[in-house]
C-alpha cells in the first residue's frame, strides 16, 4: 500500500521539522540525563577501573575510594611478604587546597602513588610524562581541571597548602564529577603536601615487655609562623599513614584465597577485589547520596516529558488526519490497517528523531568531557537502550492516539 | 358457498400466490432493501427521532436519489444504508446480505468488497497523488503494487484523468478531485456506489461531467447508485427519487 504514514509525515515539511524538533528534544533529554547518570556513576570509580591492581587493601572503616581511615605504610611491606603477592604498592589520598598565583583557591584531592609503576595509574597522560611526577613538588592534573585550578598550560605553578606545585603533566579521563579536583603526584610529594603547614612529632613509649609503641602527632603550624626552608620531600617511612595497599597477584592466584591470606596477615584491614571496591564506591554515590537519586529522577522526568511531547505530536497528527482515517474506515479498511498507519508513522518519527538527537548528544558529550570534564556516557548499550525507549515512547504515544481513531464517528466522512 | 364465491376465493388465492412470487422476485432484483429503519439520538433526557420507520427498495442497476431539505436525515439514512451507522431499529439488506447481522469485521469486509463511496468533500488523501489515492483502495482489496498501479491508471483513464495521475489533490480542480474520488470508488469493481452530494462543490460544467459518469456507471456498467443530493440536475438521470422530510420518507417518483 502506498505509505500513507510516510506521505502524511512529509506532506508539510515545516510542520514535520517542528514535530521532529520536539522528538529530538525529548530523546536528547532522556539521553543526556541517562548519560550523565551513567557518566557520574562511572566517574566515581574511574580511577579504580583504570588501575591494574587485583586487590585493594584498605582500613576496615573504608566507605568509598575517597573516604577511608589511614593505614600505616608498613602494611605495604607486610603485604609484599604474603605468598601469592607479586607486587604491593602504597596509595595515599589526601585533601588539601590549591592556590593559584591569581589567588584562586580550590579544594583538591591529592593522590600519591609510585609513578614508575602502572598499578594505580592506568590512565592516559595526554601531555607530559607520568615519571615527571617524581620530581619534587611536581604534579599531574586532569586536562579538564586545568581551568578550574586557575591555570592555562603545562609548566605553570600554584601552591598546595604552603608548598609549590608545578604542573608537569596532564592526565585524561580521570576526574570524578562529584569530587574535588584530582592532583596526581609521587608518594613523597603527596606526603609533603599532606603535612605542609603541620608540625609533626613522634612520641614513643616502651611497654613492659620492651616493645615500643609510637604515635605520629600532627599539629597545625601557626599561620604567622616563619615558613620552613623548602627541602626535598622525604621518602615515606613505615609509620607514615597511607590510604591503600594496591596488590598485584602472581599469575594463576585464586584472588579470594589471596584476599583471605592478606586479611589474616594485615590486621584491621579489609581486602577488596577491583570490582568490589568499584561497586562499593559507585553504590555509595548513587544510593547513599542525593546525587544518584536526583540524576535518576532527571532521567525518569526526561522519559515522561518525552512521552508527553511525542504523545502530543502524534495525537495532534492523528487529529489532523482523523477524516482520512474515517474515510479508510468507511471504505472498509480493518482497524489493523488504520493502526498500522499510525504505528508506522510513530516508527518513522522515532527513527528520524533518534538519529539527529544521538548525533547531538554524542557531540555534546565530547564537548563536556573535553571542556568541563563532565562525562555524558553514551555506550552502545545506552544508545541501543535509548533507541528502544524512543520506540516505546513513540509506539506508546501512538497507542494513545489510536484511541482517538477507534472513537471516530464513521459518519464524519459524510460531513462536508 | 356458491360457485361464484368459490371462483372468487380461488382467484383471490391465485392473486395471493402471484403477489408472493412478485415479492420474492423483487427481493432478488433489489440491491438495497431497508425495512423499518428508526434512528433515535439521545442527549441526556432529550430524544431526537432522526429517522421514522423508513422502508426503501432500490433495484439493481438503478440510480436512486434521496432528496430533501437540510436536516431531514438524508445523510443519516445513507450512513445506515452503507453499514457505517447502526440504526436504533430496522434491517438493511444489501445484495441479499442482512448487513447488521454481520460482525464488525465482516461488515467492514463487505463494505470493502461491495461498496464504493463518493463524498461531498471528496475525502482524498492530500499527501497522496491522484494515482496513489486510487491505489490505496485497490491495496485495501488485496491488489498489490504493479497490478494496482496498472488498474489505478486504467480507472483514472476512465474518468479522463490519466494525465493528472501524479498530481496531488491540492493541484487539481474541484471537478478533477471528484473524478479521482469516483475512480477510487470504482476500484475493485464494487456493485454498489453510494454518493453524498457528489456535485455540491462543483460548477455547472464539472457537475454535468460527474452526473454523466454516474449515469454511465448505472446504465452501462450495471452498478446500483444511491445518491444523496440537493442538485435538481441529477433528477434527469435518476430512475427513482425518494424525498425525506423530518425523518419520514415521502412517496417518491419512479420513472
Amino acid at each position: 500500500m502506498a505509505s500513507i504514514a510516510r506521505k502524511n509525515l512529509f506532506e508539510d515539511i515545516p510542520r514535520f521539522i517542528v514535530a521532529q524538533a520536539g522528538i529530538v528534544f525529548a530523546v536528547s533529554l532522556v539521553t543526556i540525563q541517562v548519560g550523565i547518570l551513567k557518566g557520574f556513576t562511572r566517574s566515581t570509580a574511574l580511577l579504580i577501573d583504570q588501575s591494574s591492581a587485583d586487590l585493594w587493601v584498605a582500613s576496615k572503616e573504608m566507605v568509598h575510594l575517597e573516604l577511608t581511615s589511614p593505614i600505616a605504610a608498613e602494611k605495604v611491606v607486610q603485604a609484599q611478604k604474603v605468598p601469592g603477592v607479586e607486587r604491593a604498592e602504597a596509595l595515599m589520598i589526601r585533601s588539601s587546597v590549591w592556590r593559584s598565583d591569581s589567588g584562586l583557591i580550590t579544594p583538591v584531592r591529592i593522590f600519591g602513588f609510585d609513578p614508575d609503576s602502572r598499578l594505580f595509574a592506568g590512565w592516559a597522560v595526554s601531555q607530559g610524562k607520568l615519571s615527571a611526577a617524581k620530581q619534587p613538588f611536581s604534579v599531574l592534573v586532569d586536562r579538564s581541571s586545568l581551568k578550574n585550578l586557575g591555570q592555562t598550560q603545562l609548566g605553570e605553578q600554584g601552591k598546595i597548602g604552603t608548598l609549590p606545585a608545578r604542573i608537569v603533566g596532564l592526565s585524561q579521563d580521570t576526574q570524578s564529577i562529584v569530587s574535588s579536583i584530582f592532583i596526581f603526584t609521587s608518594l613523597e610529594n603527596a606526603n609533603a603536601y599532606a603535612t605542609a603547614g603541620l608540625n609533626t612529632s613522634v612520641s614513643c613509649t616502651r611497654q613492659t615487655k620492651g616493645d615500643l609503641t609510637c604515635t605520629n602527632n600532627f599539629e597545625n603550624a601557626p599561620l604567622d609562623g616563619v615558613a620552613a626552608p623548602l627541602t626535598t620531600p622525604r621518602s615515606l617511612s613505615i609509620s607514615d599513614p597511607i590510604s591503600y595497599v594496591l596488590v598485584r597477584a602472581k599469575a594463576g592466584q585464586d584472588l579470594q584465597q589471596l584476599k583471605q591470606r592478606l586479611e589474616a596477615a594485615l590486621p584491621n584491614t579489609r581486602v577488596y577485589t577491583q570490582a568490589e571496591i568499584a561497586d562499593q564506591t559507585r553504590v555509595y554515590w548513587s544510593d547513599r547520596t542525593g546525587v544518584g537519586f536526583i540524576l535518576s529522577l532527571g532521567a525518569t522526568v526526561g522519559f515522561v516529558v518525552g512521552m508527553v511531547i511525542v504523545g502530543q505530536i502524534l495525537y495532534s497528527s492523528v487529529t489532523d488526519h482523523v477524516r482520512e482515517f474515517g474515510t479508510l474506515k468507511a471504505m472498509g479498511a480493518s482497524n489493523w490497517v488504520i493502526y498500522s498507519v499510525i504505528l508506522e508513522q510513530a516508527m518513522w518519527m522515532a527513527l528520524l528523531g533518534y538519529i539527529p538527537s544521538m548525533a547531538f548528544c554524542l557531540g555534546l558529550g565530547a564537548w563536556t568531557q573535553t571542556a568541563k570534564g563532565i562525562m555524558i556516557l553514551i555506550t552502545p548499550a545506552t544508545a541501543g537502550g535509548v533507541f528502544m525507549l524512543t520506540v516505546v515512547m513513540c509506539v506508546g504515544s501512538a497507542l494513545f492516539a489510536v484511541q482517538k481513531v477507534t472513537r471516530v464517528d464513521p459518519a464524519i466522512v459524510f460531513k462536508a | 358457498m356458491t360457485a361464484t364465491q368459490i371462483d372468487l376465493l380461488q382467484s383471490a388465492g391465485s392473486a395471493s400466490q402471484a403477489n408472493l412470487s412478485i415479492s420474492a422476485e423483487r427481493t432478488e432484483v433489489n440491491a438495497i432493501v431497508a425495512r423499518g429503519i428508526e434512528m433515535i439520538y439521545q442527549s441526556g433526557a432529550e430524544r431526537f427521532r432522526a429517522l421514522k420507520n423508513i422502508d426503501l427498495d432500490v433495484k439493481r442497476g438503478d440510480i436512486q436519489l434521496l432528496m430533501g431539505p437540510s436536516g431531514s436525515g438524508k445523510t443519516t439514512l445513507l450512513s445506515i444504508l452503507a453499514g457505517i451507522l447502526t440504526p436504533t431499529a430496522g434491517s438493511v439488506s444489501l445484495l441479499g446480505e442482512e448487513i447488521f447481522k454481520l460482525s464488525g469485521s465482516k461488515l467492514a469486509h463487505f463494505r470493502l468488497q461491495n461498496i464504493g463511496f463518493i463524498f461531498q468533500g471528496f475525502n482524498l488523501f492530500p499527501a497522496l497523488t491522484a494515482i496513489e489515492n486510487v491505489e490505496v483502495a485497490l491495496n485495501l482489496k488485496g491488489i498489490r503494487k504493479g497490478a494496482a498501479r496498472q488498474q489505478a491508471l486504467g480507472l483514472l483513464d476512465q474518468v479522463g484523468l490519466s494525465q493528472q495521475a501524479k498530481r496531488h489533490p491540492q493541484d487539481l480542480s474541484g471537478g478533477q478531485k471528484q473524478r479521482v474520488a469516483i475512480a477510487r470508488a470504482l476500484a475493485g469493481n464494487p456493485r454498489l456506489i453510494m454518493a453524498d452530494e457528489p456535485t455540491a462543490a462543483l460548477d455547472s460544467h464539472n457537475g454535468h461531467a460527474v452526473i454523466e459518469l454516474l449515469r454511465n456507471l448505472a446504465k452501462e456498467k450495471g452498478r446500483t447508485v444511491l445518491i444523496v443530493t440537493h442538485d435538481p440536475r441529477i433528477i434527469d438521470v435518476a430512475d427513482s427519487v425518494a424525498y425525506l422530510e423530518d425523518g419520514v420518507l415521502k412517496a417518491g417518483a419512479h420513472r
